[in-house]
Order: structure tokens, then sequence, then C-alpha cells
């Protein structure tokens, strides 16, 4: 409350949230800020991830089956109910289910579970988590912007690899489905009751075409995309942001902001994080083969800071980003997979 | 995949990232910046790879400068930049800080040439400063990357090459071997006793002229005195035939062709600094004549002649020992510890007999062997080493090491004691162990775990390679010592491990525990009142004292404390009062910004001598040493001379240290 009549004595009409944890403290100040209490409901709609998914059920929106679990039990119980659902015997291997704390973004705390082995693994303290049955599909992300409720730019983020590499915009095999995701999108939208700003979900297709939805979150995405999109249509993705959640923004001024998507963009960009992939490393060494290839352009990577790498949980962090930008999508793809084989730090 | 380098193309579609990049750069905020420079950077690297690259960055100066690709560095303040640090940038492993020197240069070049108009930095300055970068950095036109080099910057080792050969092309090899030369005698008239860099860099001119392709132009002519000194000193010599040859010819001499030899070595010995390895021949030659030749040879006045005639039989040992051709620079440190006279202290001689006949330990063989390699023995490259810094005590180097306290010791014992720094010598080459004491307990250097280097040196003279791990260990064992104490630890540990001599009283303008200066007025009336003639009454300073500076930059930014030595305190040939000091870094002659330049020639220096006027030195000191039994009454400074300091203070290091 404080903060919000400090930022509107100082003048200020929106918040803007950029990570996932300022979320919901976006929505309390503009709840405030526009005198709109519901804001702050919808932050914390968007915020949790059991309730997300409800939201999206009651809104006629596909998504896998969930459930939340607060202990191991939970976990046991709910991997045996879905290998249950799927006809498998028992000495089948398990289909696997996802387990994804609460409120954290992208792939933080984000487990794949086979075994109930498996389970022992997740620590006290990431419980309570959502779980969710396996979808066998192809897994991408939209970025939308949304003004006075109308989607002005939707892009599609193709994901080579769940979280090793993504680029933009999509292959034309992806690309495809434009219209049907933006019909998903803009349901999206109208279930969520949202007006302005900014959202970025993330779907499945399967291979009958059908679209899951996975979840969404109300902030920028990670690995970079914003940079991304930058560097594939020039414009500010960031300043994108501030005038999609301005209220006062008008019209024109957003006509005139986005380019037309696909057609404007100057080539395609992606990045690949980088994990090390031996036990004890000693120094950063860019491959010659990445270093030379027309694609790429620039890293982020450091030195190692220390020589034995620490086991990878769940999903985990990659230790910097490599970028890569291009004219042709198919060559970007694989080059993005290529670069899962090569070791950055030896 | 098209590699790298297949032409026209490859580099268009590099600068069109470039060039992007480079407006997303400009485009961005203040803040925002970091975030799009690393893209600026990798298209950067890779369009310097690429032939015709310097050219295409050269043009695009001005863009890159605006855009903020220097900001926050130091590059961002050309004006400030510092030509002999080019070179540590060049080589740097962190292939951003290649590419961030190189565009700085040839930021300067399209400067120098009237291409791009910078507000801080004037064509003319441009120039001096990249004729200076090439200067120091000439070895990277002529030799390929060494294989340290190549495993450290991989091929970003080509870069600065590349650099240099775009670089010569504009600013043209006259003036960047006027600017060598001159850089060359800077460091000669320091006199320090490792000289096999400035010897490289001798060598290097020397090649450079032999290439009929190098249009050298008139800088060459200046060069000649430098090259002759080790190739062609003589007549005997001058067409560098080889020294056997050089000593069948040595045999064939009467006696007014040898007196011709000796006195042209002498001189070009005294003169550089630098000493021929054909004066080793023919000082090895000598030893079957009279001592008359040999002083000659030497270049000896009365004093050290006097001393060589009464210690002929050991100085006729010493050179048989010690001086080699591999190790003709000794012979420098011989003439001048003649000169200096010290044999005449009574331990000395007996001591240096010790030094012919000592065993050394496996230990201290391997380690000589190591740094210096196998001929001559490990016995004969100490003896040598010892020679040079009994010599030429202000001639200690601390290299690249964080060892600035142990240099400093060595270099004081030499000066002030040499009979103790030839016992430590002993103790450390044949016992390996250095034994010393701290308020009435021993330390052992074999007890004490760590010292401040955490890699044992490889870039010393040989007495130190020895010495300095030993001291090193035993210097941060008193400052374990003293944890838990209050205030600086130096107060104690300076007096008990430099020597009696040391002041045991102790002055500091710095609060330890905040780090914010204190009492400033007080430390100033003290210092002048300890160290100044005009304050105490004209009483010279008798033993060099340590001193701790606090050491900034061109921009006069803080560096770093650092150890040196006062030494004497007098009025300069202008008239005024300077402080000289000894200063372990390597090359004293440095720019600490607001001003304060230290001079090493030309305010009355003897070599190795450091020097400021007084009220600058005062500026930069922050720890001394006084005599407690003295009066000890400030010094009633006036309030002028007073603020003229603490405002170089205020302006420098003191800046964000000035007490709530």
């Amino acid at each position: 409350m404080e903060i919000a009549e400090t930022l509107r004595d100082m003048g200020v009409d929106v918040a803007i949230p950029i990570f996932e944890e300022t979320v919901e403290w976006a929505g309390a100040i503009n709840s405030v800020l526009l005198n709109n209490p519901r804001l702050f409901g919808q932050a914390m709609l968007l915020r949790d991830k059991a309730l997300m998914k409800r939201r999206a059920q009651l809104g006629g929106i596909r998504v896998g089956i969930f459930e939340e679990a607060h202990e191991r039990d939970d976990v046991i119980r709910f991997l045996k109910r879905v290998n249950q659902t799927l006809l498998k015997l028992d000495g089948d291997p398990n289909d696997p289910i996802h387990v994804k704390a609460f409120d954290k973004a992208g792939c933080l705390g984000h487990r794949v579970i086979r075994t109930p082995d498996e389970i022992d693994t997740i620590p006290d303290d990431e419980f309570p988590v959502l779980m969710e049955s396996h979808l066998d599909g192809w897994e991408f992300a939209v970025e939308a912007w949304i003004h006075d409720g109308k989607i002005r730019f939707l892009n599609i983020s193709e994901y080579v690899t769940l979280g090793y590499s993504v680029f933009v915009p999509a292959t034309p095999e992806l690309e495809q489905y434009r219209p049907e995701i933006t019909r998903q999108v803009e349901r999206l939208i109208k279930t969520f009751d949202i007006d302005f700003g900014f959202v970025h979900p993330e779907y499945f297709v399967t291979s009958d075409g059908e679209m899951y939805f996975g979840e969404v979150a109300y902030r920028p995405p990670g690995f970079k995309v914003f940079e991304l999109l930058e560097r594939s249509y020039g414009f500010n993705a960031y300043h994108g942001l501030v005038l999609a959640f301005d209220p006062k923004t008008t019209e024109d001024e957003i006509e005139a902001f986005f380019p037309k998507e696909v057609v404007d963009a100057k080539g395609h960009a992606g990045c690949f994080g980088v994990y090390p992939r031996r036990r004890v490393v000693s120094q950063l060494s860019v491959p010659d083969e990445t270093e030379d290839h027309d694609y790429f352009e620039t890293h982020e990577l450091t030195a190692p800071l220390a020589e034995k790498v620490t086991k990878r949980t769940a999903f985990g962090n990659h230790w910097g980003l490599l970028y890569f930008f291009g004219d042709d999508p198919y060559t970007l793809r694989d080059l993005l997979k290529r670069q899962e084989e090569l070791d950055f730090y030896i | 995949m098209s590699p790298l380098g297949s032409g026209g193309a490859s580099l268009d579609r590099h600068l069109a990232t470039l060039d992007d990049a480079t407006q997303s750069l400009a485009a961005a905020s203040p803040f925002g910046k970091q975030v799009k420079l690393s893209r600026v950077l990798g298209a950067l690297r890779r369009v310097l790879l690429l032939p015709g690259g310097c050219a295409a960055v050269r043009a695009r100066a001005a863009q890159l400068d605006s855009a903020g690709l220097f900001l926050g560095t130091d590059w961002a303040r050309p004006q400030i930049l510092i030509p002999s640090l080019s070179g540590g940038s060049l080589r740097s492993a962190n292939a951003d800080t290649v590419v961030l020197e190189t565009v700085s240069d040839l930021r300067l070049l399209a400067v120098a040439k009237g291409e791009y108009v910078h507000a801080l930095v004037s064509a003319e300055q441009a120039f001096h400063h990249l004729s200076q970068v090439l200067a120091i950095n000439l070895s990277l036109l002529f030799t390929p990357p060494t294989e340290a080099e190549r495993a450290q910057q991989g091929r970003m080792a080509q870069v600065p090459r590349e650099l240099m050969r775009h670089l010569v092309e504009e600013v043209g090899y006259e003036k960047v071997l006027e600017n060598l030369v001159d850089e060359i005698w800077r460091i000669l008239r320091q006199r320090p006793i490792q000289v096999d860099s400035v010897k490289q860099m001798i060598t290097q001119i020397a090649v450079a002229r032999s290439n009929p392709d190098i249009d050298l132009g008139a800088g060459a002519l200046g060069a000649d005195r430098l090259i002759s000194s080790i190739y062609g000193t003589t007549d005997a010599c001058r067409e560098d035939p080889g020294v056997e040859v050089y000593r069948t010819r040595l045999e064939t001499m009467d006696d007014s062709a040898l007196q011709y030899e000796t006195a042209g070595f002498a001189r070009s010995m005294h003169d550089t600094g630098l000493v021929s390895p054909y004066h080793a021949v023919l000082l090895r030659f000598l030893l079957g004549k009279g001592e008359y030749h040999l002083a000659e040879a030497l270049g000896l006045s009365s004093t050290g002649r006097e001393c060589l005639l009464c210690y002929h039989e050991l100085v006729r040992r010493l050179i048989y020992e010690a001086v080699h051709v591999e190790t003709a620079q000794c012979i420098y440190g011989l003439a001048l510890l003649l000169e200096r006279g010290i044999l005449y202290q009574p331990p000395v001689a007996p001591a240096l007999w010790r030094q012919l006949a000592l065993q050394l330990s496996p230990h201290a063989t391997e380690r000589l062997t190591q740094v210096f390699g196998p001929a001559p023995d490990a016995r004969a490259r100490l003896l040598a080493g010892m020679l040079s810094i009994l010599g030429q005590p202000l001639g200690v180097g601390q290299g690249d090491n964080p060892t600035c306290q142990s240099a400093r010791a060595l270099s004081m014992w030499s000066y002030n004691d040499p009979d103790y720094l030839l016992q430590t010598l002993a103790w450390a080459a044949r016992d390996d162990e250095v034994v010393m004491h701290f308020e009435g307990e021993s330390i052992s250097s074999r007890d004490s775990v760590s010292g401040v280097a955490t890699e044992l040196p490889m870039d010393l003279d040989p007495v130190s390679v020895l010495i300095v791990p030993h001291l090193d260990r035993i210097y941060a064992e008193m400052g374990r010592r003293c944890v838990g104490r209050d205030g600086d630890p130096h107060r104690w540990i300076n007096p008990e491990f430099h020597g009696w001599w040391s002041g045991r009283g102790f002055r500091i303008n710095v609060d330890v525990a905040t780090g914010n200066l204190t009492d400033l007025d007080e430390f100033l009336r003290h210092f002048y009142a300890s160290y100044h003639p005009f304050y105490n009454k004209n009483q010279p300073l008798i033993h060099p004292q340590p001193a701790g500076v606090a050491v900034t930059d061109s921009a006069a930014r803080f560096v770093g404390w650092h150890a040196i030595t006062i030494l004497r305190v007098a009025l300069d040939p202008q008239d005024r009062m300077r402080v000289y000091f000894y200063n372990p870094n390597n090359d004293s002659g440095q720019d600490w910004g607001d001003g304060v330049v230290v001079g090493t020639a030309g305010h009355a220096e003897r070599f190795g001598e450091a020097s400021l006027p007084f009220e600058q030195f005062a500026s930069r000191l922050y720890i001394f040493h006084f005599d407690p039994l003295e009066p000890g009454e400030l010094a009633s400074v006036d309030r002028d001379e007073l603020d003229s300091v603490i405002g170089y203070v205020h302006r420098s290091w003191g800046a964000d240290r000035l007490p709530a």
C-alpha cells in the first residue's frame, strides 16, 4: 500500500512486472494505481500454477491431467494414476510426469519423474508442487503484447530442446499454426480477463494437431527472448512492454510501434544455454566449429569459477548463452541442436 | 559452414552484424549498455580476425566510441591511457580486453589521421601515443605467437599482430624506432639488474635494421649505440664475429690494442649499463694479465682501482668463477661493487670468500637451473647475481610478483648492510632456510606455511629467486602474528623485518578500521619535521627508511598500497626540495596522476632512484617511520604548503576517504 501510494504521488501510472516474483507486487500496486482491486487477484492467478490451470480449464482451454501435491506420497499416487489411465501394466516403463514448483519462473524447480525412486530426490522445501501428465508433442512458447483486450503482436518461440535452446521467429512448420495459436491466446485473454499487458504462455501441439495449454506467465520470458526479438525485428521488446502495459498509450502509438509478425523479421535469432558436460572443468573454450559458423554472433559465457561441476538438480541453470542469427530457420535449428553435442567447458 | 577468411563476402556480413550491434548499443540508455555490449564485442572480435578488419573497424571508430563501447572503462578517457600498459592488454587471455585495446588504438589512429575529431585527445597526442604503443609491442610485428600466447589467446593472438601491421603502415617505422630508443634509454637510466627484456628489444631493432624491406629512416641512427653496446662494441668485434673468433683475435693483440679494447668496453658499459658478451671474453682473457688492464676493462675510478688492488686475489677469483658469456651483465655489478668500496667493511670480503666456496643445496641448484638454464652452472649464476645486487642495490626489481616487501628488504640490505645480505644468501642457498626474529621469537621460513605470493617467482635475478620465497613467508608469518592488534601491522613488522635502523616510531594517516584519512595535518607536520632538511635542522637522512605510499594511476585513482624506501631528501638542481626513493617496482618512472610524475632522471637522481618534489611525495605517503627518541616536535609548516599537499591527497587516493 505504502509503495503504491508513494509511487502514485510520484506520478507513476502503472507498474510493470519484469521478473516472476514481481508479478503479484505489480498486481497489488496496479490495483491501487488503476483503482481496480481485481488486478491483484488476477496477478495471483497468474502466479499460482495450480490456480492458473483450473482457471484455464474452466475457460474451456485444453490442459493435461494435473494435481497438486503436498508431500511425496501424493506424487507417487499421481504417477501411478496417470500410468493406470494410460493402461500400462506393471513392468511397462512408466510415462513420465512433470513436477513444478508452484510459483517459480520457467525451468526452476521443474523435474521429470519416471519412477518412485526419483521422487525422493525432491527436497522438502520445494513442496507444495504441481504435477502434470507428460504430453508427447511439440512444445513452444508464445509472447503476446495485449492492449485494450486485443493482441498487438504475437510471437511464436520455437524450442529446439526445452531448457537448452529457442529461436524466433519459428519455422514455417510451426508458423502454420499461427491462426489457431492466435485463437488460443485470444481465449486465454478472455478467460483471464486481461485488458492490457503481456502474456507468455506455453503450449503443446500433439501429433494430431491438438493444442494443449501448459502454463502462462505475466512477465517477460527467460532465455533472453526479448533480445532475440530485438535482433530479429529491430524493436525493443521492453519498450513494447511499457507501451502495452500503459493504458494511456494511444492506438496510433501502438500501431506505429509493432512490426508485422514474421514478414518484417530481418532473420532468425536463436540462443543456446550452455551446461558443462564434464564433471570437472578448468577453462572456457568455445569450439572453433561454433565460433566459425556464419550464424554465430556472441556468447556471454564466463570462465569457470569452480573446477567441479555441481550436479544439476531439476532443469537447473545454464552457465551462459550463445547467440546466433541467420536467414534460414532450419540451418539455425540444426545448429542449435548441434551445440548440445559440444563441450564449451573443458 | 563457411570458414573465416573466405573473403569480402564474409567481412561484409560480419560488418553488417557489427553495425547492427553498434546501433542497438547506441540506442540503449547508459544503464542498459552492458547488456548490448557483448554482441558488439563478439562482432568486433570476428571482424578483426578477417583481412581488412582493422581498416573497417578504424572507419567505424567514431561510431563505436560514441555508441558507448568504452563506457565505464579506462579507454573511455584516452588521455589517461599509458602506452606501456598496452602490451598487457594485447596479450591478455581475455578476448574482450584484446578487442577493446585494439579498437581503442584504431580509434586513436583515426584521431591521428584527422578522420575523427575527439574531444579529449588531439591528433598529435594520438599519434604520439600510437608510436609508443608500437615501440613497446614491436615484437608482435616480427615474431609469430609463442606457444604460451597460442595457449592463452588461441586465434586472438593474431589480432594484435594485425593491429601492429596496420598501425605501422600508417605511423611508419621511423617514429616507432625513435620512441623505442627513447623508451630503452629511459629504462636503462634506472640501471636495472635484469636487462633481458631491454636486450630483446635491442635485438629486435637489430633484426629490423638488417631487413632490407623495412625502411627505418633516420630512427635507425639513434639505435646504433644501443646495438653496438651488445653486438659490436669495439673495433675487434664490430662485425659481431662470434666469441670464439674474438678470443683468438685477443691473443694476437699487443698492449696498446688491448688498451683500446678495454677502454671501449668500459666506456660503453658505464654509458648504457649494458654489458656485451664480448666484454666477458675480454675480462677472462685479462685474468692472465696485470691489474692495470683489469681496472681499465672495468672502467674504474681511483676508488675502485684502489679497492681492486687491495683485494686483487678475491676479484680475480670472482671474475674466474662468475663472469661467463652468459653472465656478462654481472661485470657491471662487479665494477660498481668495487666503486662502492664495500669491500673495506671488514665482514664483506670474507663473506664473499664464503660465497665462492659455498655448496648449494640440491633445491637451490634445481631452482636456479630451472629458471636460468644449465650453463653456466647454478653456482656461477648465483655468484653473478650476487655481484649485480651488491653493485646495484637500487636495481632490484620485484618482477611480476606481489613481493614488494621482500624486494625492498634485499635492496635495503645490499645498500646499507651488505654483510647481512650475504649471510642471508648463504642461509637460503646452503640450508634452504632463513630464520628471522620477531619480538624475541624466531621465525623459520621453513615452518611458515605460505607467503603473499602463491607461486614461486620465475622472473627475478638469481639472488632474489632464492631468497624472496623465504622472505615472503617470513613476512607473511610476521603479519599473522600481528593479527588482532589494533592498527597497521607494519608498525611492528617493518623494523623487525628490515633491520634495526628502521625507526621504531611509526605514523600512519589512514584509520585501519574504516580506511578513512585521519590526522592528516599532524601526520604531514611530523613527516616534515622528521625528513625535510628545512624543518629538521638540516639533518640529512642517515639510514634508508621503509615507507608506504598509496600508488595512484595516471587518472589519480587509488591502485594499491606499495612499499618503498626513502633514501635521501635534498635540493635538486632547480633548488626544489625532492625526496629520492627506491621503488621495488621494475619501472619507477610512473605517472601517478594529477601532475604527480615520478622522475627517474634529470633531477639529480642517482641510478635507480625515483624522485618527487617533497610536497608531491608527501601527498602519496601514508606510512613512515621515525626515531621515537628524537624530539618529535611537529614542524610549523606554512598553511599554504600544507593545503597544497592536502589538495593533492584529496584529489587522488584520499578522495573517497574523507572522514564523515
